[in-house]
């Protein structure tokens, strides 16, 4: 996952922000608790639909919208971690004991995750676009 | 004290004296069974989990024989049965979940530069819980009443009491008090990584297995509550005739195999990622350099743990749920070898950069992954839904799982043995006997598993006792039972090196030459742990720190003395290890097993429906449990702080959100809130399965919204007065503290009768109908917790009166606001739930 | 899919033995990670992927039209009950076997009576679990005529391992001449009638014409199964004798008592009478 980013000097007020937003051990966890959302949304969305309709509607906004924005927000903290692993420093491997090294291996991991986490979403929405009926 | 202090010969020798006296282990032939100090409870841990594979071993090889030639009469069915119920029961649950906390006990402080684990006493009760529980389930079939439903234990058989007899409830009872202790080790393993790493260690620096095993203990929160939760269900089927499971009744055995396998999957990890742990620890020794992307590692670990979670559908391939639910489990138990293949590239990698030198435990680690891989590509097989409805419940799936437990747990268990060996006794094993078992054991697990892909594949199912000749399977078999012997023997080498290690002579000190703290461990083993806590400033610090061990020994970092006569050891922040308080740690008492012995009996006594005496047993746990944290919890230092070295000074006694107490109260708390989350799945999962739920007529008419709302108010002023009692106390306004904790536990006593009248008032009738059995349920756990905050409100209130508690020392009242909180969402749910749904009003 | 499996088993194995082989540094830092990104993350999931699309549509289940024929199959502590619905006709019991027409589709409705069972007959289909209160469907599609073996899947019991059953998979016009013969079972009076009604038989078992009863499996086309006491056991005249008098030893966990009362010689006219009825 390569996001470009831009480097128009108004946006480099964004990224300064971004990168003052520290990844944590709980924004680590963003991405793949956005796939486990995205996951169980879809499950019971279909489990209860056909339990208690019979069928479920395919592409339904809810879906479609749902699915997209899990990407989004993957995408998102991806971003986020990726700005914060280009804070300079010493080259890889990021394991010195100070706080921009921690940083970049928090950041280095999220990223990685929000990489799984994107491609493990989309294995959970092509069911949903291969398979049409209850049962 | 200074650099300089150290020096002195005559002061470290003090120091040496007073550390030992502190962490002397009690003797006596009684006394020394109540030590707490991890060293001495994680070998008993191991050691009695080893039996109990041994056992479970030999329960293999008599099942092996019977199935060695087609119908064979050697074993009857009945013993059969209960054969392969035990001895998956209790490989899973006795042997590799403890196995991996019994390991983590001992290594975990070791590896952290810790003198313990923050709660020892903890630890013990945990043993001692698993002690009792596992000889209680494993002894039964020696009376011929081991439980024999599969070690799924799936209803109706299981629930039916005309079906299946003692055996369910001793499984059932039994090993939910071994999920209490697996439970209880996990918040103690989470707080030891999280809060006892040392100085300096930060996120980046802690040692990939302080990852995995933090990674692994949080997936025990979120995993085995579900299945207590089922336990929960199952019990009050059996004992009582709420009928959860029991079609004619409304209920449904689906939801037993949702409960049972959103914990039975994700453990599958919870037995894998360790060992793979254990392999991160090996590899870089061997291969003389740091291991290759640490980030990825985590990644790993991290995502795995995610991913487990979605895949426990795929269990139920075959019960006939609609096609596109399978599918989103087909993905994500996909999607899971993702990760998996990951790890096995990064320790590919590393030996490829490194220079590698042969070893033992290295032939190990190479031969269990070798084993792993088929494991895992018969896994991606089976998560094809289509191809796993002919290999479901057969052979296939039995070699499929040995394979991925074989390569992904025992093997890898055997090879971390032969590794850890020298840390423990300060003796190596020997190379050659080591080697000639793993080919033994390498070539009886292919020569055992790889045939029954086979004999699956020609129809042989699973937990058959016999089957029939012309089904043409009976050469696959029979290689099958040889290939068990040949494994077998390996198991039976690798007992015999350790049985001859007392006779060898002490190896030196790191034999491996390892770059991890673990290995500052001394042969000549002193309990203290460590002389004193480093200063960490690589990932590999016996490998990159100059003068590195020297510093340790000559405890010329932290905390190198006890000069209070304490056991101590060092609390730092979670996110990069600045230390924040030493923390005093409990010492040798009775109190735990006392406490495992009383909760023990109340699960045992049960089993044997002598519910009177179960009572007393319950009243007995909980006087230990106050006597437990009365004496030994939140003690007000007898000065504020004390120095650690290096112009350090830290406190003694901190509360809220930086202490180890309140994150073991939020820790065991989330472990609760997912339990009960099971409890309202149930709730949901019959509204799915009835077209009118709930149902109306006599006994089953819902509460209404009177009573629950009623309950909600007043559990939700129970948490705000408690709320009231933390600030005014920490304001020092002492008396309105004690007035709001006194008010909040007249809230909570309150809330049980206003929840308990809503069921009550309109004759609800849980054995008629699921519906009432399901709201009885959750009125029950929610007026039960209630009770409990009241018991904790009114605890508080006596710590305050007995001068115990102050607005300065308050950790009482942090730790049971945490509680409040996570009531007053269980009021809110449970509530809402039974009183607002739709229909229930 | 076995072969790829194969394939990867064996370049991971050569790779792990070449890895422990080569010199120190013969791989540097960034070449490592490349190497664990793309072997390790982004192959696994393209192939994983494809996988996942490709076999998506293999779970469709085969449609059926409303006049196709259904079965109903339930799974019995350790037996099957099976009860034929052809469309616009009146349903026929059987049991412990099963009769499909080769080139058509049969929608089998699995349920349970009284545990978890599965039905599974791997010649045939993937298995589908009979559970207590579901109804499960399957629909199969014979495209050869022959016997296929089934058997229980899901762990049920005592005999579990004894619970299995015929398939018989007959050309289309074969089997619709059989399911009319079924229709009118011609009764068979005799000492073995008597027999059968005096030892209180009937109280379990249906044998067209002299008893009603669904306790236990129906008897009435016993003599034109190929297996006894549901698939576990070849049906000759010394083992019906035998499953008679001393059913719970034969099977254990079955309901049926042991007759030891009853002599050799009224056991064996019990079993000639059942065995004439085809």
């Amino acid at each position: 996952m390569k996001n470009e980013t831009p480097h128009g000097p108004e946006r480099r007020g964004v990224r300064h922000r971004l990168r003052q937003l520290r990844v944590t051990l709980w924004t680590l966890i963003v991405p793949p608790s956005v796939w486990a959302v995205h996951f169980l949304f879809c499950y019971l969305w279909v489990a209860v639909s056909c339990a208690k309709l019979g069928a479920f509607p395919r592409f339904t906004v809810a879906f479609v919208i749902g699915t997209l924005v899990a990407e989004a927000i993957i995408l998102a903290s991806g971003w986020i971690a990726w700005v914060q692993t280009r804070t300079p420093g010493d080259p890889a491997p990021h394991d010195q004991g100070t706080d921009i090294d921690r940083l970049r291996f928090l950041a280095v991991s999220t990223l990685l995750l929000a990489g799984l986490s994107f491609v493990a979403v989309i294995f959970t929405a092509v069911p949903a676009l291969m398979l049409t009926d209850c049962r | 004290m200074s650099l300089h202090a150290q020096d002195d010969p005559a002061l470290r020798a003090a120091q040496e004296e007073r550390l030992r006296a502190v962490w002397k282990p009690p003797t006596g032939w009684f006394f020394r069974w109540t030590d707490t100090n991890n060293n001495q409870v994680g070998v008993w841990y191991t050691l009695t989990a080893f039996g109990f594979m041994l056992f479970a071993g030999v329960l293999a090889m008599i099942m092996r024989a019977q199935l060695a030639v087609p119908e064979n009469d050697l074993v009857s069915p009945a013993t059969f049965n209960q054969l392969f119920t035990l001895h998956g029961s209790m490989m899973m649950f006795l042997f590799a979940v403890p196995m991996f906390e019994a390991v983590s006990i001992i290594l975990l402080p070791q590896l952290l530069g810790a003198r313990d684990l923050p709660f020892p006493r903890l630890s013990a009760f945990g043993y001692w819980s698993f002690l009792i529980g596992g000889v209680f389930v494993t002894g039964s079939i020696f009376f011929n009443v081991a439980p024999d439903g599969g070690w799924f234990m799936y209803p109706p058989f299981t629930t039916r009491t005309d079906l299946s007899g003692l055996g369910a409830d001793i499984w059932m009872l039994g090993l939910s008090f071994i999920e209490v202790s697996s439970v209880a080790a996990a918040v103690e393993l989470i707080v030891g990584v999280l809060k006892c790493r040392p100085p300096g260690m930060r996120l980046n620096l802690m040692p990939l297995y302080a990852w995995y095993i933090l990674v692994v203990a949080v997936m025990i929160l979120f995993a085995f509550p579900p299945l207590i939760a089922g336990d929960v269900l199952f019990e009050m089927e059996r004992l009582l005739g709420w009928p959860f499971f029991d079609q004619a009744k409304g209920g449904d055995p689906i939801l037993w195999q949702h409960l049972f396998w959103i914990f039975g999957h994700p453990e599958v990890y919870i037995v894998f990622l360790p060992s793979i742990a254990l392999f991160a620890m090996i590899v870089p020794t061997f291969a003389r350099r740091h291991l290759l992307g640490y980030p990825w590692i985590v990644l790993a670990a991290v995502g795995t743990a995610f991913l487990s979670f979605g895949l426990w559908v795929h269990h139920m391939f075959t019960t006939g749920l609609p096609k596109i639910s399978l599918a989103f489990f087909s993905a994500a138990s996909e999607a899971v070898a993702i990760p998996t293949g990951i790890q096995i590239f990064a320790f590919i990698a590393t030996l490829w950069a490194g220079r590698v030198v042969w070893s033992t435990p290295l032939l190990y680690v190479t031969g269990s992954l070798a084993i792993f891989v088929i494991g895992g590509l018969t896994g991606v097989m089976v998560a094809i839904a289509p191809f796993d409805w002919q290999a479901h419940d057969t052979y296939f799936i039995v070699a499929h799982l040995h394979y991925v437990l074989i390569g992904g747990t025992l093997i890898p268990l055997f090879g971390g043995l032969y590794y850890y060996w020298p840390l423990i006794t300060g003796k190596k094993l020997s190379d050659q006997l080591g080697r000639t078992a793993f080919w033994f054991l390498f070539v009886g697990a292919n020569l055992t598993f790889f045939p029954m892909h086979f004999s699956g594949l020609l129809g042989m199912p699973r937990r058959v006792f016999t089957y029939p000749a012309e089904l043409g399977i009976g050469g696959l078999n029979m290689a099958s039972t040889i290939g068990s012997w040949v494994f077998a023997t390996g198991v039976a080498i690798v007992c015999v090196d350790l049985a001859l290690s007392p006779r060898r002579r002490k190896s030196p000190r790191n034999p491996w030459a390892a770059g991890t703290l673990e290995w500052l461990a001394h042969p000549d083993d002193e309990d203290w742990g460590i002389r004193s806590v480093p200063l960490i400033e690589s990932r590999y610090p016996i490998w990159d720190q100059t003068d590195f061990v020297k510093k340790v020994d000559e405890g010329r970092f932290f905390l190198p003395d006890a000069e209070e006569g304490r056991r101590e050891t060092i609390v730092t922040s979670v996110l990069d290890a600045r230390p924040v308080q030493v923390v005093r740690l409990g010492g040798p008492s009775i109190k735990p097993m006392l406490t495992a012995i009383a909760l023990g009996s109340v699960f045992i006594l049960t089993t044997y429906h002598l519910y009177w005496a179960a009572l007393v047993g319950a009243v007995a746990t909980l006087g230990m449990v106050l006597w437990w944290l009365w004496t030994g919890t939140a003690e007000i230092p007898e000065k504020d702080s004390k120095p650690i070295g290096h112009g350090i000074e830290l406190p003694l006694y901190i509360s809220g959100a930086s202490a180890s107490g309140w994150w073991a109260m939020f820790i065991t708390m989330m472990a609760d809130a997912t339990a009960f989350s099971g409890l309202v799945f149930g709730y949901f999962f019959f509204w799915t399965r009835h077209e009118d739920f709930p149902p109306s007529g006599v006994g089953l008419d819902g509460p209404g919204a009177f009573w629950p709302m009623v309950a909600l108010a007043v559990s939700l002023a129970g948490w705000l007065m408690t709320i009231a009692a933390r600030e005014t106390n920490r304001r020092g306004m002492v008396g309105a503290a004690r007035a709001l904790l006194a008010l909040g536990a007249v809230a909570s006593l309150a809330a049980i009768g206003a929840g308990l009248a809503g069921p009550w008032l309109s004759g609800l009738a849980p054995k008629l109908h699921v519906y009432p059995a399901i709201v009885w349920t959750l009125v029950i756990w929610t007026t039960a917790h209630a009770g409990v905050g009241a018991i904790m409100q009114l605890y508080t209130l006596a710590r305050s009166l007995a001068g115990k508690m102050t607005p300065k020392y308050d950790a009482d009242v942090r730790n049971i606001t945490v509680y409040q909180h996570f009531m007053a969402l269980t009021a809110l749910v449970t509530y809402a739930t039974i009183g607002l749904f739709p229909g229930a009003a | 899919m076995v072969l790829g499996a194969v394939v990867i088993a064996a370049a991971v194995g050569g790779l792990m033995f070449a890895a422990q082989r080569s010199r120190e540094g013969a791989l540097t830092h960034q070449q490592g990670m490349r190497l664990v990104l793309w072997a390790g993350g982004v192959v696994p999931t393209v192939v994983l992927l494809t996988l996942l699309i490709a076999t998506l549509p293999a779970m469709r289940p085969i449609a059926v039209k409303p006049d196709d024929l259904r079965v109903t199959v339930t799974g019995e502590q350790f037996w099957w009950r099976v009860r034929y619905q052809p469309a616009g006709q009146a349903a026929i019991d059987d049991s412990n076997e099963l009769r499909v027409p080769v080139g058509r589709n049969v929608e089998l409705l699995l349920e349970a009576g009284d545990v978890l069972h599965s039905f599974w007959v791997p010649g045939l289909a993937g298995k589908l679990d009979m559970v207590p209160g579901r109804t499960n469907k399957l629909v199969v599609h014979a495209t050869r005529a022959g016997r296929f073996r089934g058997q229980c899947a899901e762990f049920c019991g005592l005999s579990h391992a004894l619970m299995a059953f015929d398939v018989v998979a007959m050309e289309p016009a074969a089997f619709d001449a059989w399911l009319a013969a079924r229709r009118t079972p011609a009764p068979v009076g005799g000492d073995g009638a008597r027999l059968f009604a005096a030892n209180g038989c009937g109280g379990c078992h249906t044998v067209a014409g002299v008893s009603e009863a669904a306790i236990g499996p129906n008897l009435t086309h016993l003599g034109s199964r190929a297996s006894l006491g549901a698939g576990m056991q070849r049906r000759t005249h010394a083992n019906l004798v035998r499953f008679i008098k001393q059913a719970p030893t034969v099977k254990p966990g079955a309901r049926m008592p042991a007759y030891p009362q009853l002599t050799n010689e009224d056991a064996a006219t019990i079993a000639r009478w059942l065995e004439q009825s085809k």
